[in-house]
């Protein structure tokens, strides 16, 4: 098992390499010498030059992005053109706001989705599961910063309940923007423990465990449930990188201090080095957390653990 | 599903039945045998689903307002044209659904926009579609080294948010319709490499495939002619529901002010322009969004149908 979690690390190295290298050439890609944004109208073209060294524009993309690399894993991702702070310490300053809405839209999905999806598998077919089911599909099709428009228009302007914006009244303020962010990953969830619960609900040892004299509360809860549970993690788990980055909208909507609103703002102001540390920076915490949830559920579900137990994981399935 | 079965003639019985007809007979037997197997079927199986059904009607319907807007419409006079005199009207029998902060009839502009979201939704998915389905094919029958690189690509792909990704495209190509369409096009074309792969991956090894090569049947014309047609259920579901998942794309892109720039009617810009007044103007940020979410709610209706319909399997 560790040589499971070692190996899967390893291979963490190049996968952020690449989705690096992605992100930089986009970014590089874009039309315009970002020099002229930094030098005043009537520079030299010695001042130019010198402008261009000094923000690391020299050299060509690959040389480039080995020295952006290696500033990266010293933990520097270069100087905003704009405020002319460190990209590393700015993005720091925002990411414990977004992470915070990241996981109380995470636990309003969790609050909504598990339940829902109970109920609708267990009385399939009837007019309670028709009804989650249209609730999941409304919030399926619902784009959430209009979604997000409609809770404020309600809850903040007519009945003044929650503040419009800001992050400054602590629990209140972050209740519309989780429900926003939170609705969209609720519906995933709703439909995906459904047909878990669903395959599970059927088997053999459910009808063992009811005729044993098991209440059917327990029969839920206790045997179907735990069995249902990961193929509910996995959604929840590819569902965070939508979380991230769908909350750059929620942001927007409601002024919420975060990461995404940092990258909006400065790919207006064409501040390159913080859009692509944000993006690289953001990536990268999404990696990392499938990562985290793959390893989580090798631990909980023994009969993955088992299997990697026996054949070992490797890089290259089959050469 | 029984009943179906029952009333299709089992292979036996349609080769005695066509030994005893002449040899064009036979053939209009196995032709109308043939499709009634395959699209026709799964078009029965639809019929019956009554979401499915409700999804097509209102696509339908969307679809043709898209196509009528230019011809009720003039771009110029009603849909960008300012008339300040009747600026942030509530809706009236005038102004079905009000007007903008220009004057502009929101209800003209709103059927107008079902052009830009169709149009990017459904650009974008087929650049998704063209390349995912490609390299999806390509790593599933290939396989080896080549598969290998292709699914590390795949995951490294789809470990960038798409939002995200799409806000780097945009921001590096410019802002213009057919890089919004480029832009979601490439966000979701991770997606579709998996499903390809796995689809491709299910029918490689069937004999028909073995068949095909043992009578020297070119490599490309296998997975043309044989692999991909005997795959495609699964790439056309999640074509569809990703036509709805592109429409939300572009309306958030536009939403941020990185996609089709103004003046033009497009939803999700709508919204962002309504915003500032919705306090007093609710029907500004109302309209559009709804737009938006029928639309969605077509496609997804539709996907969820053809999913059931073409994999009987999920049915539950």
């Amino acid at each position: 098992m560790s040589r499971y979690i070692v190996e899967r690390l390893l291979m963490l190295i190049p996968v952020l390499l690449s989705v690096a290298f992605i992100i930089f050439a986009i970014m590089n890609a874009a039309e315009g010498d970002p020099v002229y944004s930094v030098v005043s109208a009537d520079a030299t073209q010695e001042q130019i030059e010198a402008a261009r060294i000094e923000l690391g524009l020299d050299g060509t993309l690959i040389q480039r992005y080995f020295r952006y690399v290696g500033g990266m894993i010293k933990g520097d991702l270069g100087t905003s053109y704009v405020s002319k702070r460190d990209v590393m310490q700015t993005y720091m300053m925002r990411l414990p706001n977004t992470l915070k809405l990241a996981a109380a839209s995470m636990v309003v999905a969790l609050v909504i989705s598990i339940p829902l999806g109970i109920i609708a598998a267990v009385n399939q077919n009837s007019i309670r599961d028709a009804v989650s089911m249209v609730l999941a599909l409304l919030g399926l099709s619902m784009p959430n910063f209009w979604l997000g428009l409609l809770l404020i228009l309600l809850f903040s302007l007519r009945l003044g309940w929650f503040p419009s914006a800001g992050y400054e009244d602590g629990l209140r303020s972050i209740i519309l923007p989780a429900i926003t962010n939170g609705t969209g990953l609720a519906a995933f969830m709703t439909r995906a423990t459904r047909s878990s619960m669903l395959d599970v609900v059927r088997q053999d040892f459910l009808r063992t465990a009811r005729a044993k004299g098991v209440t059917e509360r327990k029969v839920i809860r206790k045997h179907a449930l735990r069995n249902a549970l990961i193929p509910i993690i996995t959604v929840f788990g590819v569902q965070f990188s939508n979380v991230l980055g769908g909350s750059v909208l929620v942001e927007t909507v409601f002024a919420w201090p975060g990461v995404g609103r940092l990258v909006v703002d400065a790919i207006e102001q064409r501040d390159i080095p913080t859009v692509t540390g944000a993006l690289v920076m953001t990536t990268m915490l999404v990696t990392i957390t499938n990562l985290l949830i793959d390893i989580v559920y090798a631990y909980v579900d023994p009969r993955i653990k088992s299997q990697y137990a026996k054949k070992g994981f490797k890089l290259w399935k089959r050469t | 599903m029984e009943k179906d079965l029952k009333k299709m003639p089992t292979p036996a019985a349609s080769s005695t039945e066509s030994a005893s007809l002449s040899t064009t007979q036979a053939r209009l037997v196995s032709k109308t045998f043939k499709k009634r197997s395959t699209w026709a079927s799964v078009w029965r199986q639809l019929r019956k689903n009554k979401g499915a059904i409700a999804g097509l009607v209102l696509l339908i319907i969307i679809i043709g307002v898209a196509l009528a807007a230019p011809i009720i419409f003039d771009y110029n006079t009603d849909i960008i044209q300012n008339n300040i005199r009747e600026r942030r009207q509530p809706p009236s029998a005038d102004h079905w659904f009000g007007t903008d902060e220009m004057g502009r009839d929101i209800f003209a502009r709103v059927c107008y926009g079902a052009r830009y979201s169709l149009a990017v939704g459904v650009v974008a998915v087929l650049f998704a579609l063209v390349f995912g389905v490609t390299f999806g094919a390509a790593a599933g029958y290939i396989g080896g080294a080549f598969e290998n690189i292709m699914m590390r690509l795949c995951d490294i792909l789809s470990s960038i948010p798409s939002v995200l990704m799409a806000i780097a495209v945009v921001s590096a190509l410019g802002k213009s319709t057919l890089n919004l369409m480029i832009a979601v096009g490439v966000a979701s074309t991770a997606p579709f490499i998996r499903v390809a792969r796995a689809a491709v991956l299910t029918v490689r090894n069937e004999e028909y495939i073995e068949a095909a090569r043992a009578i020297a049947v070119p490599e490309w014309k296998i997975v043309v002619t044989h692999i991909l047609p005997n795959s495609l259920s699964p790439i056309i579901v999640q074509a569809t529901l990703r036509v709805g998942s592109a429409i939300i794309s572009a309306a958030q892109l536009s939403f941020l002010g990185l996609g089709v720039p103004a003046p033009a009617p497009e939803w999700g810009s709508m919204l962002s322009a309504g915003r500032i007044f919705i306090r007093d103007h609710s029907y500004m940020t109302l309209f559009p969004g709804l737009a938006i979410m029928v639309t969605v709610l077509s496609l997804n209706l539709i996907g969820d149908g053809l999913r059931d319909a073409l994999d009987p399997r999920l049915k539950s």
